[in-house]
């Protein structure tokens, strides 16, 4: 074991935390693939700062001229910014043009410098004022806030360093009158990477309290070092095997290993105990752990099979970091048989006897306040199934299944918020997005992508003739875009400028040469990368960029409605070209949302099939295969019922949850109804074997509950990245359902439909130790070997 | 016998001392003299800096081919990225033996000019170069044993082609990310210098006396460029930003560009700006905080780089992600370069922070150009090739003399990992031909009218 144990320990070397967020979207939909086809358009690279005056004046004052002047050349220190890609008033790029008797020209709307006197301030508010992409789209309509875009080339940005460069920006231009919000995707990552440093920290916390509850129950040694000890190698072992394969772990699902490190944690103390109980029964360690393992081994390891079927199968959704993440956590988990449910009773067997066993069972008098409250409380949870109360229970259950199930008709998949839904609402991120929105057409787009099939479309007719269709359908629809963008938006203004001013000019002949020659106009003496936002650099391929007032759910739907009628009416497949619908941050959240709402219920049926099989294999009884599988779909309604009372729609966030639910949920149902059946075979009577199971296996549930609970409740309340504090605060909310249904329910069908199962002696599955504990020690070891 | 005064240190401990000295170039004795006496740098340079198998102990060989397996023996001879062409993008350079003979290095008529004008250049008191009359410099090197780097940047902005006018047709290339062409153009670049001139009518151009230059670029392909052109008329006071304008030909309309628009393409994909040519693109005085860094061998394409067994002078490609990023390379070992640094500190807007030349002290000619950004990452390079217009007995006329030109050079963004690639034909479609020393190119391509009828 140790052996093995080093061999996993070299892999760390090449354990890799990072995000990449293009992994983060489902790989076979249509949106991301037109994505990933021309990933330069929706601005994915470009970080946007506004810079907005707080005291009411607009921005042509000489103070803010300075800061939109010094901005856009601080950015063009960050390591990795495209030095052509960095546009505002104040660069090259922002340009007027003044016709005159001997040419055009086409000047910087800034000098040589940031305007100071009133007359410069005056002369530049005139050219912003003459310029109508820049008035759109660099200068709030109401002129109090300006736009600094900055483009970083892919193969060499950094975004912790693009980070913490703009946040120091933000520091230093920051002051009472100014405010500066930064948004885009740089930015987005760079917070995710900020606040995935804090993954250390939470973790080493929420370890902290899960080893101060363990030492504070158990109060021995063994009691503490055996989880401690079999968690600290299912954890090499689990990050050893991403290192080896050289997957990166994706620190925005670091809650997952967490969970994993308290089901190693669990498994422990579930064995643990029952090895407590042996113990104080037979008085041997030695026999204690043999006989512990032998019983335990089964349902430990139908239990770890059932967590590897949950995780595993949330692969099945083509989301490349959840196929990752399922290939890490599935193998980790499988990894706890020998990790957990084998090493325990090892290191059980190995370590000193506690000798607090009685009070540790509950069989003293000095068993504590805290094991006589449980057996209290677990006495009367038992009065909840059994009995005349049974039918009450059973009653409210169906009741709440109906709540429960009614709730789910309103779930709505998909979190729309303006910004991203990694982190939260009142986020720095979020609400730049917002400021950014609401003083300008925004940050998130709808691309209709222009593939081109033929020469550079740009500079053809057809093309720009389409995109104007297209455009002006949109715009006509009930709910338009705020604002709309192609080339066709850019070439009819220089077909008027070189035709001499007139707007006359402004349309274009429908021809290739006329079309061909605005552009080159537009192109003569400028880097096609000044139009990478909606052509690509070989002008092949372009794009018509919407901008919609919000991202909410309605709005995308009506959005991409508008889009595929007007789509169908310009025609998609051209001669020279064909429409893709689509990309930018409206279409890939889309495409996660259309992922989630299919595959959830890939997901779900997978899940329940597998286990549906395993169970009814290892019980030899599909009745039990029912039983367990009820509580664990009725925990993932009343989690949905949650949700819908919380106002969450269903995410990437919430998926694996789900799946991970079903998987560890079950486990508590497990140990309960293995536990269950050996109590009836002892008593024949049903209320008294519920009773007994609630008391010994019922507490170890409720102790693994809690200490689950300690481990992933910290997430929620110190994760800064709402994801991850979404997910914590999720599975404790479904594992406490779990918990209780496998407490309540699992008892409750039992005695209520009393399946033979529950007497068989045939199953595979057996807590009981009545073969081990009468029989000689040879005798012992040849059913262990079995 | 081995002279343990010249071990293989030697030299590089000669350099050592020269830095910062305002020392002339040459090692074992100065090199100008030597060169106005017998054109042989022989005696000049230790053997180690004039053989490549010398320097590098037999490592590397002239003939050899210099690759990523053995480009980090001669890292130290290379321009930074050069030597990541070489190493990660499967660039090769052959080695060439080193040229001593100094008329090979030069057109015959400007070495001519700089050793008849030697010593009457000085600065003024606006740092323009004037001749020792104080008129406008009369033609040739001003400087040719350079000892600053304003006098090396100043031999190299005065006279770009060393001809009193040269048009130039080429095919440009230009190479994405992923290896593969983006954009082509046929063009013609023409160079006018009015003043500084070497050929018969004397120094200057009448009527033009305070200009130093015109320079026309336009496209002959493809179609949607065509006729699509640029005028741009240098001053002598270099001070002054050139007046720059592009002719659109299909409005038939001249657009005035701002003068200081040095740092974008003419056109869509190309890596090269205005501020590249020639390693000097912009007027030198636009530019300061110059530098002397040091003085060292290096790698430069000096020599053999004109493949005139093609009947268009086009020569083989290979390297990069499709096999055709760079064109192949004849590189010597040059055994003195002077290094420069200059800031562009009249350009507020410029995304380049410095810029640095490798300048051969034999001709004065960059062999190697970096900018790099205003954080000091390396952005772009601009390497040329030069040489004798010659290959076997196959040779290219200038009047009675052998050209002498550039044949090609390569322009890399190292940031965009964009590539322009520039090949100098014999002709081009239009019918367009590579030229030295032409009657009539000012009326027929240096004015607006005259580009207004290039696109007619």
């Amino acid at each position: 074991m140790i052996f093995i144990t080093a061999v996993f320990a070299l892999g760390l070397r090449s354990l890799e935390v990072k995000t990449i967020f293009s992994d983060l979207f489902p790989k076979t939909h249509p949106f991301v693939q037109a994505y990933k086809d021309h990933p330069n358009f929706g601005n994915p690279l470009t970080v946007t700062m506004m810079v907005k005056r707080t005291d009411g004046k607009d921005i042509y004052t000489a103070e803010t001229m300075e800061k939109v002047w010094q901005m856009s050349r601080d950015i063009d220190l960050v390591p990795g910014v495209d030095h052509d890609q960095i546009v505002s008033v104040a660069t090259g790029k922002a340009r007027y043009t003044v016709l005159t008797a001997d040419g055009i020209y086409s000047n910087p709307i800034m000098d040589e410098k940031a305007p100071t006197t009133p007359e410069e301030l005056a002369e530049v508010r005139r050219r912003v004022n003459e310029s109508p992409v820049v008035r759109s789209f660099l200068v709030s309509q109401d002129g109090t806030a300006a736009i600094i875009n900055a483009t970083f080339i892919e193969r060499l940005v950094d975004y912790g360093v693009v980070f913490d460069g703009v946040q120091e920006m933000i520091k230093k231009y920051e002051d009472g009158q100014h405010k500066v919000y930064v948004a885009g995707w740089p930015t987005l990552t760079g917070w995710a990477y900020h606040f995935g440093a804090d993954t250390i920290k939470i973790f080493a916390v929420t370890l902290s309290l899960m080893f101060i509850f363990l030492l504070i129950a158990m109060r021995n040694t063994a009691g503490v070092l055996t989880p401690v000890l079999v968690s600290t190698f299912s954890t090499i072992w689990g990050f050893g095997f991403v290192g080896w394969i050289h997957d990166p772990v994706e620190p925005l699902l670091m809650v997952v290993p967490l969970l994993l490190i308290a089901r190693c944690f669990s498994h422990s103390v579930q064995a643990t105990e029952r090895y407590y109980e042996l113990l104080a029964e037979i008085g041997d360690k030695r026999k204690a752990a043999e006989m512990s393992l032998a019983v335990m081994v089964a349902p430990g390891t139908l239990g770890i099979f059932t967590d590897v079927c949950g995780l595993l199968l949330v692969a099945l959704a083509p989301i490349p970091a959840l196929e990752r993440f399922a290939i890490f956590t599935g193998f980790w988990a499988l990894m706890l048989v020998p990790t957990s449910v084998i090493m325990t009773p090892v290191l059980l067997s190995l370590l000193p006897a506690p000798k607090n066993v009685e009070r540790l069972v509950g069989h003293s008098r000095e068993s504590g306040f805290i094991n006589k409250f449980l057996n209290q409380a677990l006495t009367r949870m038992a009065l909840l199934s059994t009995g005349k109360n049974a039918k009450v229970t059973a009653g409210v259950f169906v009741l709440l299944t109906i709540l429960s199930l009614f709730m789910l008709t309103r779930l709505q998949v998909g979190n729309p918020v303006e910004g991203s839904n990694l982190l939260r609402y009142d986020s720095e991120f979020n609400t730049a997005v917002r400021a950014i929105n609401q003083s300008f057409p925004g940050v998130m787009t709808l691309e209709v992508i222009f593939e081109g099939k033929k020469g550079r479309i740009v500079r053809q007719s057809d093309a720009l003739t389409t995109m104007r269709t297209l455009q002006r359908c949109l715009e006509s629809q009930a709910r338009p875009p705020t604002a709309t963008l192609s080339f066709a938006d850019y070439a009819p203004e220089a077909n008027r400028l070189f035709n001499g001013g007139n707007p006359k000019w402004s349309p274009l002949d429908r021809d290739d040469k006329s079309v061909s020659a605005a552009s080159s106009a537009l192109m003569l003496g400028t880097s096609p990368v000044a139009f990478l936002h909606i052509a690509d650099f070989e002008q092949k391929n372009a794009t018509v960029s919407l901008w919609y007032a919000n991202n909410k759910q309605d709005t995308v739907d009506a959005a991409l409605s508008d889009a595929r009628k007007c789509i169908d009416q310009v025609g998609i497949e051209h001669e020279n070209f064909r429409i893709r619908l689509a990309s930018g941050s409206i279409a890939l959240q889309q495409s996660i949302n259309d992922t989630v709402d299919k595959y959830q219920w890939y997901i779900m049926a997978g899940i329940n099939l597998v286990i549906a099989i395993g169970c009814t294999l290892v019980y030899r009884s599909f009745a039990a295969a029912l039983i367990l599988l009820v509580p664990v779909n009725l925990a993932n309604f009343m989690l949905t019922a949650f949700m819908v009372l919380m106002g969450m729609g269903l995410d990437v966030n919430s998926l694996p949850i789900l799946a991970i639910g079903i998987g560890v949920g079950i486990d508590y149902g497990i140990y309960m109804l293995s536990r269950l059946c050996e109590e009836y075979k002892d008593t024949q009577h049903m209320g008294d074997a519920i009773k007994l199971s609630l008391v010994t296996c019922g507490k170890a549930i409720l102790f693994t509950a809690l200490l689950m609970t300690i481990g992933i409740v910290p997430w929620y309340f110190l994760s800064e990245l709402k994801f991850l504090s979404d997910m914590g605060l999720l599975l404790v909310v479904v594992m406490t359902i779990n918990m209780f249904l496998a407490l309540i329910l699992v008892p409750l069908l039992v005695y209520l439909f009393k399946p033979k199962f529950v007497s068989s002696e045939h199953q595979l599955l057996s807590e009981s130790v009545d073969g081990l504990l009468d029989a000689p020690a040879h005798e012992v070891a040849n059913k262990l070997d079995a | 016998m081995h002279i343990r005064k010249f071990d293989h240190d030697y030299s590089r401990r000669a350099f050592l001392a020269k830095a910062g000295t305002m020392a002339g170039a040459g090692i074992l004795a100065p090199l100008w003299p030597t060169i106005a006496n017998s054109a042989d740098i022989s005696k000049v340079y230790p053997d180690e800096l004039m053989s490549i198998d010398a320097y590098t102990k037999g490592k590397v060989k002239t003939g050899d081919m210099i690759t990523a397996a053995n480009v980090d023996i001669v890292k130290d001879l290379l321009p930074p990225i050069t030597y990541i062409e070489i190493k990660e993008m499967g660039r090769k350079i052959k080695i060439v033996p080193t040229t001593k003979d100094v008329t090979r290095l030069f057109p015959a008529d400007y070495l001519e000019a700089t050793l008849r004008n030697a010593g009457k250049a000085k600065f003024d008191t606006n740092n323009n170069v004037v001749n020792a009359d104080g008129k406008p410099w009369i033609g040739g090197n001003p400087f040719p044993d350079a000892k600053t780097a304003l006098e090396a940047i100043a031999n190299g902005t005065l006279s770009w082609g060393r001809a009193d006018n040269a048009i130039y047709v080429l095919h440009d290339t230009d190479i994405g990310p992923d290896g593969k062409i983006a954009y082509e153009y046929d063009l013609v670049w023409i160079e006018e210098n009015t003043t500084g001139r070497i050929g018969p009518g004397g120094p200057y151009m009448k009527g033009h006396e305070d200009k130093l230059r015109y320079n026309t670029v336009f496209f002959t392909q493809p179609t949607d460029v065509s006729g699509s052109a640029f005028l741009s008329t240098w001053y002598n006071d270099q001070r002054k930003f050139p007046e720059l304008l592009g002719f659109v030909p299909a409005f038939k309309r001249v657009r005035k560009f701002p003068t200081n628009q040095r740092f974008e393409p003419m056109v869509p994909g190309f890596t090269f700006y205005l501020s590249d040519a020639w390693g000097n693109g912009d007027p030198m005085l636009t530019w300061g905080n110059f530098k002397v860094i040091e003085r060292r061998p290096m790698l430069g394409a000096q020599s053999q780089t004109w493949n005139g067994d093609d009947p268009n002078w086009n020569a083989p490609v290979h390297g990069g992600p499709q096999n055709q990023s760079f064109i192949d390379t004849n590189m010597e070992l040059c055994p003195e370069c002077l290094v420069v640094e200059a800031e562009p500190i009249g350009y507020p807007r410029a995304p380049v922070g410095k810029k640095r030349l490798w300048i051969d002290v034999r001709n004065q000619l960059f062999i190697g150009y970096h900018t790099y950004d205003r954080r000091g990452a390396l952005f772009k390079s601009f390497e040329p090739q030069f040489g004798l217009y010659e290959k076997g007995n196959i040779k290219d006329m200038t009047g009675k003399q052998t050209t002498w030109s550039w044949s090609r050079c390569l322009a890399h963004d190292i940031q965009s990992n964009r590539l322009s690639r520039y090949n100098q034909n014999k002709e081009i479609p239009g019918g367009f031909k590579s030229g030295r020393n032409v009657d009539g190119m000012y009326e027929k391509f240096m004015t607006e009218q005259a580009i207004g009828r290039l696109g007619a």
